[in-house]
């Protein structure tokens, strides 16, 4: 069976077409639950930084998240919760410990700016298959590791503010290592780095580094203190719980 | 030299005019740089008599907006659809954008409207006071020349906006405008006063040759300026010689100087012909009476130019230095030159040219017996012409104000009184605000300053991040309106801010607060003030911070009211500043050269005469100072120079061969003559009259004066005063 798998695993990696490939990163096993605390460094054009530190839980793929604020010390305590519902709509609530009370948030725009990092709510969601048109190129080596070169080009009802993308993914993780992305113009305007780290056997996301070169700013978020399937609850995500931080 | 031309940079920034270490434009310089370019245009579109909140116009609107956003100089365009609204809706915090969609329904419409006439300060920066008209602001990428930015934007607006009565503002579509429109209006105009010009050098040197010479002289002095300003930017790199709007003077005021050259040379070459026969003779004893004075003529002017130096307007000095350098080359092409192209010329002997006087010469001649019949009479009325001038000094209006250049029924005039009218104006204060931004009591005091500069009736709208914190609050607290305030404790304040962002996009800040809330930026537009009001308001603008009536801290103002202001203080001292060393280095250089004092003095008279004159008619027919028409007295200095210069020079050499019964006479005839026609020709650029822009049409009437008024001061009052000093000059002399 080994011999079988081995014999296979050349003609698979030189016969994947770029919806194929789309398809494995799209269907790449994650864990239940994930917990982390992370570090955001957002650096703009003149070199000026602010940084924030936030602990974070989520359940199924963020379909639950819970976000509490450790930094600056001026946010430290206000917690953001939010829950995606099976209609598309999301539920995001914030409580604001200076005026003691949770107020509800609108859903934002998939071109806007997530916590006014370069990533846009665009950026974090998982692209849905039938709203893309795919195209493998070239393979490439990125960072000495052997990848597929992934083009995407997003069809109209994909509503995207990008107009292209093209992934480097690695062959033999199916880890995304470094994404380039394309304003309408055509114009490079997004370049993204990511790091992996192995935990239960998923690849979980270390370190994201994104470079905005219209803007000239730039977003590093560094995860620390990973745990992955720790059996959260999904009542843990309810209104009551923002206005208490988690033990770090 | 000439080749240089191709470096030359025309670039009219205002504020590259300012000094760099001005508190003006160092905030202008911080204000830049932290808060994007303020150099904005403004696109208003609309039809008189129907209201904006309709499908239409809100989706051409959204189609500007998109090919704006398109545009490689546009760096953000801010307008309905471009903009976010707060809203408390059943206890959201709803913050998504103003208009969602190109095609809106009238229920969409209406949301829109209700939202604006809740916040009339958001309103007044989109929508005209009446709801006939859509305002778009738009800010160019940092670096990006405003005349490619300016017309991106007009093609774009003109193209897309055709079924609309559309007009344009704003400091950018000013600077990226005006300035090439008046250039054209002038060059063209020039043309036309070259051509009246030649015609009347024709009329009355009498050979196309001898003018063509002249002219020769002209245009390579000029091309050799025009050249050296190329070569000076491309070494140096200094904003010092970029071509701006007032020097567009500058080929003006060489033209008349090398064109005064040039016919001293070639009238005193017929004159000498006429009598000598002989061409080389005529050449030699001809150049024997001109180097002298020709020479002294070109250092003294090109002292009076040089004294710009000093002034404390950037494109001044490098005017002051090209210039310079074009008198220097004019003097070598009229002593060198010339003559050597005149020696290589088959002169007729027996052509009218030579052997007749020409018109100018017979007036001169009669001219000359009054100056010398009457010459109490002649002093007198020139001193009580000189005496009404002074009368009119304290009457001079100072104006640097862009919009006055025009006048009321043109194109871009009318738009800047459209903008004034139905949106909020065009001229931008701008107050910087260093602290910590999320601090109640600073956010209050601003809040206070722009209630402060509200007040002035000519402010329309003030804006801030204040007001967005208190909008947030009144939010965030239900949508009560006794919360639309600042909050009191600085944790409020930024529970806000982090809320925006993660409901919002702290992008939309950037033009309020920058990256550190650190600093902020507090703008107000206000529609054109006159500049008394402009100091006022300013003046009132500054006690304020001085007396810390607000409890801002650091406090730094700019924007082009704070500019206009900077500007004229500018102009009137680098003015006078200027003409007074201007006198003083003349008067010294001629008294050193003649070795007499008194001819120092004298050589400055007739000058000073004509500057008083100049100003005090300014005063006494309300043409404005501004940076445009400053440079008036220049001309009076330059060209006066020469004329009193080349009189009291002959005067000199004539003091041996003369009796004192008919020297005056005699000079004003052997010079009488060149300074009429070189007065006569360069009043040709009377054709600028006909110019559409006011201080071009100043420029064009000054013109006129300036050479009456030189040419009738040397030949009345230094020619009168010689006349009434002759025992004590030729006593000397001799």
């Amino acid at each position: 069976m080994k011999w079988f798998l081995s014999f296979l695993t050349p003609f698979f990696l030189f016969s994947q077409s770029g919806v194929e490939i789309a398809t494995w990163l799209d269907q790449k096993s994650a864990p239940k639950d994930l917990s982390n605390k992370a570090r955001m460094i957002l650096t703009n054009s003149k070199g000026k930084s602010r940084t924030s530190e936030m602990i974070s839980k989520s359940l199924n793929r963020n379909e639950k998240q819970m976000i509490w604020f450790l930094e600056p010390r001026d946010d430290r305590g206000v917690s953001f919760l939010k829950v995606e519902h099976e209609n598309g709509e999301d539920e995001m609530r914030m409580w604001l410990p200076a005026f003691k009370r949770v107020r509800r948030i609108s859903a934002k725009k998939k071109g806007d700016s997530f916590m006014g990092s370069d990533l846009t709510f665009e950026d974090l969601s998982n692209r849905d298959l039938t709203h893309n048109n795919y195209k493998r190129l070239d393979d490439d080596m990125f960072d000495k590791v052997e990848c597929f070169v992934l083009e995407t080009l997003p069809k109209k009802e994909a509503e995207s503010s990008y107009s292209r993308h093209v992934s480097w993914i690695d062959k033999k993780t199916f880890n995304l290592l470094k994404e380039t992305s394309y304003d309408k113009r055509g114009v490079l305007e997004k370049d993204k780095r990511f790091e992996y780290e192995l935990i239960k056997s998923f690849f979980i996301l270390k370190r994201v580094f994104v470079n905005n070169t219209i803007k000239q700013h730039s977003t590093e978020i560094i995860f620390t203190d990973i745990l992955v399937d720790m059996g959260i609850k999904s009542d843990l995500f309810h209104e009551k719980n923002l206005r208490r931080l988690p033990k770090e | 030299m000439g080749s240089g031309i191709r470096f030359l940079i025309m670039d009219d920034d205002m504020m590259k005019m300012l000094p760099e270490h001005l508190d003006s434009r160092r905030t202008w310089d911080a204000v830049q740089n932290e808060f994007g370019s303020t150099e904005i245009i403004f696109i208003a579109f609309g039809n008189k008599g129907e209201s904006v909140y309709k499908s239409r116009p809100l989706a051409d609107l959204w189609t500007l907006s998109n090919g704006l956003k398109n545009l490689s100089s546009v760096m953000e365009v801010s307008n309905i659809t471009t903009s976010t609204r707060i809203d408390q809706v059943d206890g959201f915090m709803q913050i998504e954008e103003l208009q969602k969609i190109q095609n809106l329904n009238s229920q969409e419409i209406k949301s829109i409207q209700l939202y604006l006439d809740k916040n009339n300060n958001i309103k007044k920066q989109f929508v005209s006071q009446s709801d006939e008209y859509l305002l778009t602001t738009i800010q160019p990428y940092d670096g990006v020349g405003l005349d490619q930015f300016r017309n991106d934007v007009v093609a774009l607006g003109d193209s897309l906006l055709s079924d609309y009565d559309v007009h344009y503002g704003g400091t950018a579509y000013v600077t990226g405008s005006i300035p090439r429109m008046i250039r054209d209006d002038v060059q063209s105009l020039v043309k036309a006063g070259l051509v009246i010009m030649i015609a009347v050098l024709l009329i009355n040197l009498r050979s196309l040759p001898a003018v063509g010479m002249v002219m020769m002289v002209i245009v390579f002095s000029l091309v050799s300026m025009m050249g050296f300003m190329g070569w000076a930017y491309r070494i140096t790199g200094s904003d010092k010689f970029l071509f701006a709007l007032l020097n567009t003077s500058m080929p003006i005021i060489l033209l008349t100087i090398a064109n005064s050259d040039g016919v001293h040379v070639m009238t005193k070459f017929f004159r000498e012909l006429r009598f000598q026969k002989n061409v080389h003779r005529a050449i030699a004893s001809g150049m024997d009476a001109l180097l002298v004075p020709i020479f002294l003529t070109s250092i003294t002017t090109i002292a009076a130019f040089l004294t710009m130096s000093s002034s404390p307007l950037e494109p001044l000095v490098g005017y002051g230095i090209c210039i310079s350098v074009g008198i220097g080359w004019a003097w070598l092409l009229s002593s060198f030159f010339l003559p050597a192209l005149i020696s290589l010329k088959n002169w007729d002997l027996d052509s009218k040219a030579i052997i007749s006087p020409s018109i100018f010469e017979r007036v001169i001649g009669r001219l000359g017996s009054i100056v010398i019949g009457y010459p109490k009479v002649v002093l007198c009325s020139g001193i009580l012409l000189v005496l009404f001038g002074c009368a009119g000094l304290h009457k001079v209006a100072v104006d640097v104000n862009v919009a006055s250049f025009f006048k009321p029924g043109t194109k871009i005039r009318d738009s800047m009184d459209f903008m004034d009218r139905e949106m909020s104006g065009t001229m931008d204060l701008r107050v910087r605000v260093a602290g910590d931004i999320k601090d109640p009591s600073l956010l209050q005091g601003m809040d206070s300053l722009q209630t402060f500069i509200e007040k002035n009736e000519k402010v329309s709208v003030s804006y801030s991040v204040a007001d967005v914190v208190k909008q947030m609050h009144r939010t965030v607290m239900d949508d009560s309106i006794q919360y639309e305030s600042i909050p009191d404790e600085r944790e409020k304040v930024n529970n806000l801010f982090t809320m925006y962002s993660m409901s919002g996009d702290q992008e939309n800040f950037s033009n309020l607060v920058d990256y550190e809330y650190s600093t902020a930026l507090i703008t107000a537009f206000s529609s054109v003030m006159s500049t008394e009001e402009v100091f006022s308001f300013v003046n009132k603008v500054s006690e304020s911070f001085q007396n810390n009536s607000f409890s801002l801290g650091r406090v730094d103002v700019t924007g082009m009211i704070v500019v206009i202001r900077d500007m004229v203080v500018m102009v009137i001292r680098s003015s006078f500043l200027s003409i007074f060393i201007s006198l003083v280095l003349i008067g010294t250089i001629t008294a050193i050269f003649f070795k007499r004092f008194l001819w120092g003095m004298i050589a400055v008279l007739p000058l000073t005469g004509a500057v008083i004159l100049n100003f005090g008619l300014m005063g006494h027919f309300d043409i404005t100072l501004n940076h445009v028409t400053a440079i008036l007295s220049s001309i009076i200095i330059g060209v006066g120079v020469d004329f009193a210069i080349h009189f009291i020079s002959q005067f000199r050499y004539l003091s041996d061969a003369s009796s004192k019964s008919t020297i005056s006479k005699k000079v004003i005839h052997d010079v009488g003559y060149p300074i009429i026609l070189d007065a006569g020709s360069n009043m040709g650029f009377g054709a600028l009259l006909f110019s559409a822009f006011i201080p071009v049409q100043y420029i064009g009437g000054l013109m006129i004066f300036a050479m009456i008024s030189t040419s009738l001061g040397t030949l009345t009052l230094l020619a009168t005063t010689t006349e009434l000093l002759k025992n004590k000059l030729m006593k000397k002399e001799i």
